[in-house]
């Protein structure tokens, strides 16, 4: 560090981060607990069992039991609500009457993480088919996002045509139709096309736009001058050509943002993959397996943690391969908004 | 809103003509999705709310004419519901453009280092499944979780009770919100490494402070992100209800503080498996929502400032 | 080959761990030795279960068959379900080895015969016996009709008082003291007397005396009066005398918050549930039996849950789905029964299945007092019809959390107004 500042300003980061991420070491802390664990009184943050005797087939916690010549570590026999019962587990034959609370004790405590929950996860729900499902849905999803939003966005922005701004406008509020008022008619819709049950109702749409990354994207387009297409135009090129060879190549990185975020999108999404996918547990992304440890009467929230964190990983790489392009690409369409 | 200039019905000529078949061509996937995704799906509904369809359908099914509209609006928990959003709207809205903004600031200044590790840090909540995160917020935010056990580390003897008491709810759904603001961040991190540095060179002759340069510079350059974050704030916050609804199991608990408009909508809709009364509390949603929008993008014209306008 | 969807969870079903392998097996099985149908196997957790099915009866996609289900989860869905008596007198499906209330179970609201029944589950008193040892204490009757002794040796009847005077003596502060000695810390509690179960406040409202918010003309709302009292008991339990975990303490993670029930960490002594709760009794430790339910003002009533499945009305293949029904009632029913932990309504099956579901748990325990409830169940069935049944219910549970969040209500005003809000749902 060569300033001061830099020192300050990196340190202070450093400390917002942390309590930014803490989430995540509660999430790392439950994905290694068992329920029991879970459940426990006054134990440590970390998963940890007390420490226990075992004496003549019965299992026994040891407490930290003070008496006057300092506190030795003693197992509970026979508790009572003013005096208990210990044995010293060195000499289990004694018993040691003592005055007082056992609840006021404390108990010693042994690191005991449950690193089998991952592996549980993994055999559970079909990590492997179900990481392929979501791998595959997002993908295909963003490839249909990308192609049919670039189309579309560069219709908008480089042709004119009859009807343009109101079909823009038309295109911009349904950015602001709430989900809810098309989702019956849609979902009958797909049943009588046989689709659901498949990924179709999830994959097709994509491959027809969305309002707001059109939106984005346009915006992007409308920022590179024009000169260049004009000169490919002369050339002979046709609108294809120049999208591809001059349009293309100066607008990726409003492309690799728009794919970012769609990424993100589908690979998280939840409720699409839900209603069309519920017969079909083969065919179902990760958000919609992993609810399945959140049943009514079976919630098991260290296999919803240990599964999240084995979720993070892919997106989290892809995030940092591309963000260099991404925020560039922000960067531009950011000061272009509403152009 | 956007504009294309208005195009007018004068004869075309044949360049023309082809230049617009090939604007058609290429807007024609998003068209024909309009159409059948959303333009028809929108009709039907808009069908249902002159019924009194539901889901079992124990009457048979009429045109009712505009019961469900009369009803929407004598309905006190349609208003009380509107109340709730509104008044999360009034916490969260500055949140969602201060937050993002102001991390993102921290991320762009110079002295720090090691940015780019950084914002791989701030972004990493956002890649979290959403039922995940709120039940890990849930955990976080109970009365003897990590949070008060910080708070209760720093001092604070009675710590919040978050979840359950109806002035800290909001609170905790602000924090709850914001732990996702990774992608706010980076849309915030590219608007400002889009302003012009000499523009800081020039403040910085010029004899301004950190604060100067922030007001004079940065501020104005930023109008459009934080205009575009406020619409997409504002679309966001009035259908607000997943994380009520997974938080609270939809109940509105604590005192009806939670029951959002959009989840006393979705109520309606799927435990309530009334149709068209569902419908036609998602249309005045709409309606809601687009004139919200259409003053926003007016009074756009007052405060938003562009960098490039000719 | 016709297809026939299960569609699975609105209930129990769907743990991913002891449930789902046994189910998909039973599927497995059921299409190999059934060549002229192909049944499949839909899990949707609770959460989602009853949106997404309203979702496929709303476009005209319906499952077959549907469970398992039980009363409540069934009315929700009140008027989607098939008669199935034309196909059980076709089939010469005999009834009559099932006790005649529980036929009748599935009669009410007047749609036919629109289940059979399948498993059964009494409510008992859970309880924690080394948390009476500790206390000095002697554990609940295990009979019906049996009073419960103090040290002392004085006898007590078995009833809610009972429950409070013992209740107090088993919540204990972190210093060691009960809530009946001075100097007693309530903002230190670290055991609990006594969970009821919370769920719905119709159940807690059951374990008090059977009834429903319908009366009779099926359009006037009532408030049973056990219930009222029970709500009260339990209001007061919560706010004054502190022996049941408020709403907030009950949802943080040291008690419930990361397991399904209080009674589950091992911490609270006594607990009215169902016997499908027994899946996370273990948890908290093996000492653990089960006794009477307490009466109240000389009744005894033990509310039941009662799981089958089902057939939806738009079937498209009924009599496909009644052979399903058949399989899983008969040929499947002992493995179903074990992972649901539900009782079998055939009662000469009742043995057995105790048998097998004991094997789970190293302490042995009394399943005679969850064969003896099952005489003290509750009709009408808590769960049974009421009008408007979702939007009442939403309202009933939305009064339930209030009630556990809440200090200082007056709650003769808050029963009071409940019964105009609901009236005024059944009037619209």
């Amino acid at each position: 560090m060569r300033s001061p500042k830099a020192l300050a300003v990196t340190l202070f980061t450093v400390l917002l981060a942390g309590v930014f991420l803490s989430p995540f070491l509660r999430s790392a802390m439950i994905a290694l607990s068992t329920r029991e664990q879970l459940g426990q009184a006054n134990a440590p943050i970390w998963p940890a069992n007390p420490a226990t005797f075992e004496y003549q087939g019965r299992e026994m916690v040891i407490y930290e039991v003070p008496f006057d010549d300092g506190t030795r570590d003693l197992a509970l026999l026979r508790p009572g609500r003013t005096s208990s019962e210990f044995i010293d587990p060195a000499d289990p034959e004694t018993v040691i009457p003592w005055e007082g609370s056992w609840r006021a004790l404390e108990r010693s405590w042994t690191v005991a993480p449950t690193w089998s929950n991952f592996s549980d996860v993994w055999v559970l729900i079909d990590y492997p088919r179900v990481l392929f499902n979501t791998i595959a849905l997002a993908v295909i999803g963003t490839i249909g996002t990308v192609l049919s939003c670039t189309l579309v966005a560069y219709g908008f922005a480089r042709f004119r045509f009859p009807g343009r701004g109101m079909l823009f406008t038309l295109l911009i509020a349904t950015i602001f139709l709430p989900a809810a008022v098309t989702l019956i008619p849609t979902y009958t819709v797909f049943v009588k096309l046989g689709w659901v049950g498949t990924w179709l109702p999830i994959l097709v749409p994509a491959f027809f736009a969305n309002a707001y990354d059109v939106f984005l994207l346009r915006q992007y387009l409308m920022t590179i001058p024009r000169d260049l297409d004009e000169a490919a135009s002369i050339d002979g090129a046709g609108p294809f050509r120049i999208l591809w060879s001059v349009i293309l190549p100066q607008a990726w990185p409003a492309v690799v943002t728009v794919g970012i975020f769609t990424f993100v999108y589908t690979w998280n999404d939840f409720f699409g993959p839900l209603i069309y996918l519920s017969t079909r547990p083969d065919l179902q992304p990760i958000s919609v397996a992993l609810a399945r440890f959140n049943g009514l009467y079976s919630s098991n929230p260290a296999l919803i943690q240990a599964g999240t964190l084995m979720t993070l990983i892919l997106p989290v790489l892809l995030f940092i391969v591309f963000q260099r392009f991404f925020i560039r690409g922000i960067a531009l369409t950011g000061s272009g908004v509403e152009r | 809103m956007t504009a294309a200039p208005p195009s007018r019905p004068v004869r075309m000529t044949p360049l023309a003509r082809r230049e617009a078949r090939w604007g058609y061509l290429f807007i024609l996937p998003w068209v024909i999705g309009f159409a059948a995704f959303t333009a028809l799906p929108m009709l039907a509904t808009l069908g249902f709310t002159f019924t009194n369809l539901t889901l079992t359908q124990d009457e048979p099914l009429t045109f009712v004419g505009i019961d469900n509209y009369r009803h929407l609006f004598s309905d006190p928990q349609m208003w009380r519901s509107l109340g709730v959003t509104l008044r999360f709207a009034v916490l969260w809205l500055p949140t969602v453009i201060l937050a993002p903004f102001a991390v993102a600031l921290l991320l762009n200044a110079k002295s720090l280092r090691g940015s780019r590790f950084f914002r791989v840090l701030f972004f990493l909540p956002y890649v979290v499944p959403f039922v995940a995160g709120v039940f890990l917020w849930q955990s976080m935010l109970a009365n003897d979780g990590w949070v008060n056990d910080v708070l209760r580390f720093l001092g604070l003897a009675q710590p919040p009770n978050w979840l359950f008491d109806r002035d800290w709810i909001y609170p905790a759904l602000v924090v709850i919100g914001i732990w996702g603001i990774g992608a706010g961040i980076i849309i915030n991190l590219a608007g400002l490494q889009g302003i012009p540095a000499e523009l800081y060179d020039a403040a910085q002759i010029d004899g301004a402070g950190w604060w100067a340069q922030l007001r004079n510079v940065t501020i104005p350059f930023m109008t459009p992100i934080i205009f575009y974050s406020l619409v997409l704030g504002i679309v966001e916050v009035m259908q607000y209800f997943l994380v009520p609804l997974v938080l609270k199991s939809g109940t509105g608990e604590p005192g009806g503080a939670t029951l959002f408009y959009n989840l006393y909508l979705y109520k309606n809709f799927f435990t309530f498996q009334n149709m068209a009364y569902g419908a036609t509390l998602a249309w005045f949603l709409f309606v809601i929502i687009l004139a919200a929008t259409l003053a926003l993008f007016w009074s756009a014209r007052r405060w938003v400032f562009y960098a490039g306008e000719r | 080959m016709v297809e026939v969807r299960w569609y699975c969870c609105l209930g129990t079903g769907e743990d991913a761990e002891s449930q789902l392998p046994v189910e998909n097996r039973i599927v497995e099985e059921f299409n190999a030795s059934h060549p002229n149908i192909h049944l499949t196997f839909e899990v949707v957790t609770y959460d989602e279960a009853r949106d997404t099915l309203a979702t496929q009866l709303a476009s005209g996609n319906p499952p077959d068959i549907v469970g398992p289900v039980g009363i409540g989860g069934a009315e929700a869905f009140h008027g989607e379900w098939l008669d199935l008596t034309p196909l059980i007198e076709e089939s010469g499906f005999d009834l009559g080895r099932y006790e005649q209330a529980a036929v009748e179970l599935y009669q009410s609201g007047g749609e036919g015969q629109v289940g059979i029944p399948f498993a059964a589950y009494p409510s008992v008193m859970f309880y924690r016996k080394s948390l009476f040892e500790e206390a000095g204490l002697n554990e609940p009757p295990h009979e019906y009709g049996e009073p419960y002794v103090w040290p002392d040796g004085t006898e007590a009847e078995w009833n809610y008082d009972t429950v409070r005077e013992l209740a107090l003596r088993l919540t204990v502060d972190e210093n060691g003291l009960d809530a009946t000695q001075d100097g007693f810390d309530p903002t230190a509690i670290v055991q609990y007397g006594y969970e009821p179960q919370r769920d719905d406040i119709r159940g807690l409202g059951a374990y008090f005396g059977a009834g429903s918010i319908a009366s009779e003309d099926g359009e006037t709302a009532q408030i049973p009066e056990p219930w009222a009292a029970a709500w009260k008991y339990w209001y007061d339990g919560m706010w004054n005398d502190g022996f049941i975990l408020t709403g907030p303490d009950y949802d943080s993670d040291e008690w419930a918050g990361q397991v399904d029930y209080a009674f589950f960490t091992g911490r609270v002594a006594m607990s009215t549930n169902f016997l499908w709760s027994t899946y996370g009794v273990a948890e908290g430790g093996d000492d653990w039996d089960v006794a009477a339910v307490p009466s109240y003002e000389g009744t005894t009533t033990s509310p039941l849950n009662a799981d089958t499945f089902r057939i939806m009305k738009d079937s498209a293949h009924p009599e496909e789905a009644f052979e399903v029904l058949r399989y899983f009632l008969e040929d499947a029913s002992a493995d179903l029964l074990n992972i649901y932990a539900g009782m079998p309504a055939v009662p000469e099956e009742q043995d057995a299945f105790f048998e097998t579901y004991q094997e789970q748990f190293p302490n042995e325990v009394d399943w005679q007092v969850v064969k003896d409830s099952l005489q003290y169940a509750d009709v009408p069935n808590w769960e049974g019809y009421m009008p408007a049944y979702n939007e009442t219910l939403d309202l009933l549970l939305t009064y339930g959390d209030k009630w556990a969040t809440t200090d200082g209500l007056d709650m003769d005003e808050e029963i009071a107004t409940l019964q105009d809000e609901i009236q005024a749902i059944w009037d619209r």
